[in-house]
């Protein structure tokens, strides 16, 4: 198991350095002129002197592989550099933002799966019934609807005309519901219609015939042999959803006035404010990636033969 | 399993019960919203400080009116020598900054020296460049010495930066180019709280000279998205909309005005949104092109339409309510025959009435350059293309980002641009001053013309000169020369838009675009 995790974590390495990379050229490759950028955002008159003391003070002067290394050299020393829209320093405003942004994220991933759970189950249980009709129905409606449409039309409904939650803003538990809710629906759906298939995959398979001729409850048999066996499918859904939580949080977190770094960085982009866009970028691989090990581990844990074979046992 | 699910629920629960539950409190607060935070309130510096917050709480020699004149406001008078290089103000006694500190010449030649410590910061504004002393005479008595005689400087010292008075013991190594301890000011609000993302609170400063708000507090919460803005406004998250910059999309506006049971109120203008047209490249090199789609562009149209009334026709570069610039000069009216006619006198033929027109060859095409993001420029420009379409001038519509069309603004490569006038007190001197710097727009549109150095020669002596009556020549001069080479297609007055809960009041509007006026809000009841 050991030899397994440190496999993965050093497969991190190159993994993190070509991410950096991609960011960083795909930036630069661009139409816009970043010492432009940072004058249209200082406010100062773009006069070619003042064009050539930016590019100086940002050091595009400089060939583009130099700037990359000593972006990266000062990445590596957790120096982001300063915004160019709020002259702060970009790390510690991102790490302000971010307990916001993971509360939210984590509030609707919690959500998905105390949601999702049961209602894959209940569809799995009802199988061609109206159970299982009613969650593809709204399987339906959640992958077809856009998380900022519904983010709206939730404000509108319990904000605008039935006035119980509040539209906006980081407070107590009324503020979270809806964003929380927008961000989750579309994983929820999947996430329900997801088990519902693992399990009914499950059902069919010889041991689960077998516990039910040794005389088993169906209770039991659907806890013990089947959502236990299903399970698996869930857990790699759950690394797929901590991205969606995350990107989700981009435009629903400045529809609610959530103040997290998905707002922050939704007006980064908006303003080219390089610095930011690219430490917000990499934070967000960063957390990525490491969910992902994660849930590599997990699922590592959770079936032996995963582990057994990338240790070479067959 | 389940278990496993009970755990999730509660750790949910758990998670929500812990956050903070705050609201807003009630009383004599008003909860406004802006974009961003105001930043640190260095009175001296620009982005991220934002002008009204700056506005709030430092205050100038001399205060900008609606109707262009100017006010004694932290130096009652002034007076100026014949030459116009020496201003002597004498200071309004009895004013202290927040923290107590004594407002006297000393501490007003403090700001100076810091402002004028980064003077190559402040190089856009002339008024930094021709300061060249200060001195504090007595207690009460602040003495400027210019390089010349600069007609401007009052206008200028009322902007809302750089020339405003901080507490000098709260500057940072003896000056504010590198940041200041702490905002104090002598001005009507102190900032209380900054809380990064979420809000700025002002507290109403009881120590103010003058007549003391009515509100005690003011709440600034950071809502970046306009549709937000209009959500928290109907649910009573905020009090008041206000701003120049498209506080809330005009239909919003138009939905809140027929509503009925809001206060929505429009601005005199503000600052002129127009096209630069480019004398020096391509078609609009042509006189009578320039002038074809001044005529051809119906402009009613598009502000009922796309801006839903909340603007205001501009047939000129500048509103008649901007100093000098009410001279009668004759708008070019929507007509659609007349531009056809002057197309056809210039040689620019159609085949038919629905082809483009050429000349020796050449099709009738010109770039119009909008930036991209901006939903209101882009419907704006689709208009102008419709309407030039009809009249037989194919555009082509470039939408790019704003750092992009700032560049062409700066380099020339455009047919047409969106451009603003500055707004008050810019307006008209500072603006008509950047049209001799090749980096904006303007200087780049008028390039073409034959007198384009006459009309820089008519800028800088109307920068300088010193009879009002002299002045009034030549700035109706250079206006005439300009309307009369179609060098703009004036397209609106830009309006500020305010919306209120009927308890708030009546809204009054701030003298310059950057100011609001919370110090004069009155709610009713008070």
């Amino acid at each position: 198991m050991a030899g397994f995790i440190l496999k993965r974590v050093l497969l991190l390495v190159p993994m993190l350095f070509g991410a950096s990379l991609v960011i960083f050229l795909l930036l630069r490759l661009g139409p816009s002129d970043p010492a432009m950028d940072y004058l249209r955002l200082s406010k100062v008159p773009p006069t070619p002197q003042a064009l050539e003391d930016a590019r100086q003070m940002l050091g595009l002067d400089q060939p583009i592989f130099v700037q990359y290394f000593d972006w990266l050299n000062n990445a590596l020393h957790l120096d982001f550099g300063v915004s160019f829209a709020t002259q702060r320093p970009v790390l510690p405003d991102l790490l302000h933002y971010l307990p916001a942004t993971l509360q939210l994220a984590g509030v609707a991933l919690a959500l998905t799966l105390v949601i999702s759970i049961p209602l894959g189950v209940w569809a799995a249980r009802y199988r061609e019934r109206w159970p299982d009709q009613a969650v593809r129905l709204l399987a339906f409606v959640g992958v077809s609807m856009p998380n900022f449409w519904l983010g709206f039309l939730l404000v509108l409904l319990f904000s605008v005309e039935l006035g119980w939650l509040p539209s906006m803003g980081r407070g107590g538990i009324s503020h979270i519901v809806m964003p929380a809710v927008a961000i989750s629906f579309m994983s929820l759906v999947i996430n329900a219609r997801l088990l519902r298939a693992s399990m009914l995959e499950v059902a069919g398979q010889r041991h689960v015939r077998y516990a039910r001729l040794r005389g088993l409850s169906e209770r039991k048999v659907e806890r013990s042999h089947i959502l236990r066996n299903a399970w698996l499918p869930i857990i790699t859904a759950i690394g797929m959803h901590i991205g969606e939580m995350l990107g989700g949080t981009l435009i629903i977190e400045s529809i609610f006035g959530w103040p997290g770094v998905g707002r922050y960085a939704v007006s980064a982009v908006l303003n080219r404010d390089y610095p930011v866009i690219q430490c917000f970028t990499l934070m967000m691989v960063v957390i990525f990636v490491v969910c992902n090990l994660i849930v590599d581990i997990v699922y590592a844990v959770a079936d032996p033969r995963i582990r057994l074979s990338s240790e070479g046992v067959k | 399993m389940f278990k496993t699910l009970r755990v999730i629920a509660f750790l949910v629960g758990a998670a929500m019960a812990a956050m903070p539950n705050t609201s807003a409190s009630a009383g004599a607060t008003l909860n406004f919203s802006w974009p961003v935070n105001v930043g640190w309130l260095n009175p001296h510096l620009y982005s991220p400080n934002q002008m009204f917050a700056q506005n709030m709480v430092y205050e100038p020699l001399v205060r900008y009116r609606a109707d262009g004149t100017l006010e004694p406001w932290l130096a009652q008078s002034w007076e100026a020598s014949e030459d116009g290089k020496t201003y002597i103000f004498k200071l309004r006694k009895g004013v202290t900054f927040s923290n107590g500190e004594v407002f006297d010449a000393a501490a007003a030649k403090a700001n100076f020296d810091a402002i004028l410590a980064n003077r190559s910061r402040h190089a856009w504004l002339e008024l930094a460049n021709q300061i060249v002393s200060v001195e504090a005479v007595d207690s009460d008595t602040l003495k400027l010495t210019l390089k010349d005689s600069y007609y401007p400087l009052l206008q200028e010292l009322a902007l809302p930066r750089p020339f405003r008075f901080m507490a000098p013991s709260m500057f940072k190594d003896g000056g504010t180019k590198d940041g200041i301890v702490a905002p104090v000011g002598t001005g009507p609000w102190k900032l209380q709280e900054t809380r990064l993302g979420e809000r700025d609170v002002f507290v109403r400063n009881d120590s103010y000279w003058g007549e003391k708000p009515a509100y005690e507090k003011i709440v600034v919460k950071v809502i970046s998205d306009p549709n937000t803005r209009a959500i928290a406004f109907e649910t009573g998250e905020i009090d008041l909309i206000y701003g120049v910059d498209g506080p809330i999309t005009p239909d919003t506006f138009e939905r809140f005005r027929q509503m009925g049971s809001y206060t929505t109120e429009l601005s005199a203008p503000f600052e002129t949104k127009m096209l630069a047209i480019n004398t020096n490249r391509g078609a609009t090199r042509d006189l009578a092109v320039r002038k074809a789609i001044n005529h051809a562009v119906d402009k009613d149209k598009m502000i009922s339409t796309v801006l839903y009334d909340t603007q205001l026709r501009a047939d000129t570069l500048f509103a008649p309510n901007v100093p000098y610039a009410d001279i009668g000069l004759k708008p070019y009216l929507f007509d659609p025959e007349e531009a056809k006619r002057l197309l056809e006198e210039d040689g620019w033929h159609a085949e038919s009435d629905r082809a483009i027109r050429e000349k020796d060859g050449e099709p009738l095409a010109i770039e119009l350059c909008f930036p991209g993001t901006d939903a209101v420029a882009k419907s704006m420009a689709e208009i102008i293309q419709g309407d030039l379409r009809k009249v037989g001038i194919d555009v082509k519509l470039t939408g790019e980002e704003e750092s992009s069309i700032f560049a062409r603004q700066r380099d020339g490569r455009f047919g047409m641009i969106f451009n603003m006038t500055w707004g008050a007190p810019y307006d008209p001197h500072a603006f008509v001053s950047s049209m001799r710097i090749p980096s904006h727009a303007d200087y780049q549109a008028q390039l073409g013309l034959a007198d384009k150095p006459k009309i820089d020669a008519e800028i800088s002596e109307v920068l300088v000169s010193t009879d009002v009556k002299a002045r009034q020549e030549l700035y109706r001069d250079i206006f005439t020369r300009l309307h009369e080479e179609a060098v703009y297609l004036p397209l609106t007055y830009v309006t500020a838009i305010a919306v209120a809960k009927p308890e708030i009041g009546e809204i009054p509007f701030g003298a310059m675009s950057s100011e609001i006026p919370f110090d004069r809000l009155k709610p009713q009841g008070n």
